[in-house]
């Protein structure tokens, strides 16, 4: 990570302070009006979705109404749950957009999901050892990990997380790793198993059983729609979520470099270890905006819509401290998180040939 | 059709399921109130039917509640949600109407004074037309009418007449045949809250007494020693206070020195928020209402730190206003955010507590 003294710290601090009051200033109306669109277009989409679905017989309206649904689902997860759930939204006072109450349209729960990534994954970001987003104690994603024959079929893994994404980020709080080494037992986690299995019962019952049942005749053509839906919408996310820190460039820290640290030292981790992605304004209402990761990072409780707008701003801050500003292309950015993904899965000097980009001088021969 | 999520428990079970929220039903608002706004489920909708100025400075508010609103009694207060640049404000207000008149057209209304600086009731005054939809809660106060029948004194001033305009026009219509006189305090004539409703009720009603006081004409006629002993019979009335705070401290020490006992006199506040904000202001008591805890609290300190100090466990995070897992709903009283030096609004909103520290009196939901 580039150094910078507690004085330049403050001054970024400082710096994108500036650029939040401005927004903060700035909230009313105009934001209101944004995510209440989006809830109604989630709405028409879902309803649309499910009503079309029995007819899904008809091939045109089998791709149609799957589509509808699975972007439905996205839009609800990213555009609308993740956003409210981090206050974005919360000066507006509407208990139905409140974030500690907001509860979404996938297996893991609000709470589970407010613990682990608005409070460990936000604060402690990139940190290993302490942010288990960080290859979510699966994948091996840098060499603070030893090299173990496993991880070579890692990718096998991450194809599997994609695929089964919901189910992966609502086990995500078990820490099943952590009861692997014994460090906690599974009795600590039966609270959190509880919460697991009525969420995950209650998607799993609304998707495959009840819609499925209610129009019996066309039961198997609705449980595939269903399923298609979700799968279209579990790939998409943990595809944008993988954008969103696990690039060619984003950095990752030690718990010592960042123990007693400064909101200006914080700042600079959010600013190093996220990265964006380009595309049009659909491309970033599907990712909830969080093709904008760095403004994203920075200031999480911001409404996600006003990310592009103050993107400009962001990156002539990262100018003005030589602080790299991470985008590129979807395609750039995606192909360097596969190319992480399969370069960590290789032994340090195997990887030290093939992906050169991803080498460390300290593993080198 | 999306009424049956509410009436019936396995639907309202099964909508949980399907939605995702304990209010299955508004679930579909955001669609129906684009087609009419009055089938909003997540608060009950209200429409503004007329609009009538009172006053220069105070205005009635007739509206028509949903169908499932519950009613209410002479005298009881309801919170009324309205959004103002993109922010849900709820504020308490009295109803000024009969419930007699909900029963026969469907209509109350909310008589409501401009004040000073006032977010809400100023842009009621400006922006409020009718056929606009306003949330409505349920009414509650126990502001009520004597029951059994009893003789009884309002003592009533400014915009603090509207509780007992409500129960003035019940008591008429239920023939109420025991001695009631009201004392109004106003500063001019021209401040006289629903004047005509006031002198007719007085022409049809013998049993009323109206006596209206300016304060601030050329002979003031502040309330006083004889204004109280011109009340007949007093010490066998029930006695209602509502008004300014100056006003109702001065009636209570009035009353309590004529050996009117506390438990027959009922007052309702309407205080005007303080106006002069310095930062020595901070601090104040804190009620934790889930908790039922009273605490009180000095200078800077964040309502986090002030419930940990109380030994309560609100859920936290960051500590440093960044994830709102902190975040709860005040239900009264302004808090001042630490980050941004802005105090909030006095009602019920949502705020997060490691960075909000309370100025004045506040009502935690936690």
């Amino acid at each position: 990570m580039k150094k910078m003294n507690e004085t330049q710290l403050k001054e970024l601090e400082q710096d994108l302070d500036t650029i939040r009051d401005q927004v903060l200033a700035d909230l009313g109306e105009r934001d209101a009006r944004y995510i209440r669109k989006i809830v109604r277009l989630h709405r028409t989409l879902e309803v649309g979705g499910r009503v079309l679905m029995p007819f899904g017989f008809i091939p045109p309206v089998f791709v149609a109404a799957t589509a509808a649904l699975g972007i439905s689902k996205i839009i609800e997860n990213m555009e609308i749950g993740h956003n409210v759930m981090h206050g974005q939204y919360d000066w507006m006072n509407d208990p139905s957009l409140h974030s500690q109450t907001y509860e979404w349209d996938t297996v893991c729960t609000g709470d589970s999901w407010r613990r682990t990534h608005n409070y460990e994954h936000h604060t402690y970001t990139n940190i290993i050892g302490k942010d288990r987003d960080y290859g979510y104690a699966l994948l091996r994603l840098s060499d603070d990990d030893k090299w173990k024959p496993a991880h070579s079929l890692q990718f096998i893994n991450y194809v599997l997380l994609s695929v089964f994404f919901q189910w992966g980020v609502g086990l995500h709080e078990l820490e099943s790793e952590r009861i692997r080494r014994r460090e906690i037992s599974v009795r600590e986690k039966i609270p959190f198993l509880k919460d697991f299995f009525r969420k995950g019962g209650r998607q799993a019952f609304k998707d495959y059983v009840f819609f499925p049942l209610v129009t019996f005749p066309v039961a198997p053509v609705v449980l595939a729609g269903n399923i298609g839906a979700n799968l279209i919408r579990n790939l998409w996310s943990s595809t944008v979520i993988f954008c969103g820190h696990f690039t060619q460039d984003a950095e990752t820290f030690t718990e010592e470099e960042c123990e007693g640290e400064s909101k200006g030292h914080w700042y600079l981790r959010q600013l190093t270890g996220s990265s964006n992605f380009t595309g049009g304004k659909w491309v970033h209402v599907l990712s909830g905006h969080l093709s904008y990761q760095v403004e994203h990072h920075i200031f999480p409780d911001l409404p996600a819509h006003r990310y592009p707008e103050i993107s400009e701003q962001v990156q002539a801050v990262c100018r003005k401290h030589g602080i790299p500003y991470n985008t590129g292309t979807f395609a750039k950015q995606y192909s360097t998180v596969l190319k992480r993904i399969l370069g960590y899965s290789l032994p340090d000097r195997m990887r030290n040939r093939l992906l050169p980009e991803f080498s460390n001088p300290a593993t080198q021969p | 059709m999306i009424a049956v999520l509410e009436k019936s428990s396995t639907l309202h079970w099964l909508g949980r399921q399907l939605f995702n929220r304990d209010d299955p039903a508004a679930f579909f608002d955001p669609l129906l109130e684009r087609v009419n706004p009055m089938w909003v489920k997540q608060y009950t909708p209200a429409r503004v039917a007329a609009i009538y100025n009172e006053t220069s400075d105070t205005k009635t508010f007739v509206v028509a509640p949903a169908g499932r609103w519950k009613g209410f009694e002479a005298g009881q207060h309801v919170n009324i949600s309205v959004d103002i640049d993109g922010v849900r404000r709820n504020r308490t207000f009295s109803l000024s109407s009969s419930p007699l008149q909900w029963q026969t057209d469907g209509t109350v209304t909310l008589t409501i004074k401009r004040l000073p600086g006032g977010l809400v009731t100023n842009w009621m005054h400006d922006h409020l037309e009718p056929g606009a939809v306003v949330g409505l809660g349920d009414a509650f106060g126990d502001f009520r009418i004597p029951n059994p029948e009893e003789p009884a004194l309002y003592i009533a001033g400014g915009s603090g007449i509207t509780p007992v305009l409500s129960q003035l026009e019940t008591m008429a219509a239920s023939d109420y045949r025991s001695p009631v006189t009201l004392l109004y305090y106003v500063r001019t004539q021209a401040d006289i809250i629903a004047a005509e409703k006031l002198r007719a009720l007085a022409a049809r009603w013998p049993a009323f007494t109206l006596k209206i006081f300016t304060t601030d004409e050329s002979e003031p006629q502040l309330l006083c020693e004889d204004h109280l002993a011109d009340v007949p019979g007093l010490p066998a009335r029930r006695c209602y206070l509502c008004g300014p705070k100056g006003l109702m401290d001065l009636a209570n020490d009035l009353l309590y020195r004529r050996g009117i006992s506390e438990d027959r006199v009922h007052s309702t506040f309407f205080s005007a928020p303080a106006a002069t904000l310095d930062t020595d202001s901070l601090g104040g008591a804190v009620h934790f209402e889930r908790s039922n805890l009273d605490v009180s609290s000095e200078g800077d300190a964040v309502l986090l730190e002030i419930a940990e100090a109380a030994k309560l466990s609100p859920r936290y995070g960051c500590r440093m206003g960044i994830c709102h897992q902190c975040s709860c709903r005040k239900t009264s009283g302004t808090v001042v955010n630490r980050l941004t030096g802005k105090a909030s609004g006095p009602g019920d909103e949502s705020i997060q507590l490691c960075v909000s520290v309370p100025r004045g009196p506040v009502s935690i939901d936690i």
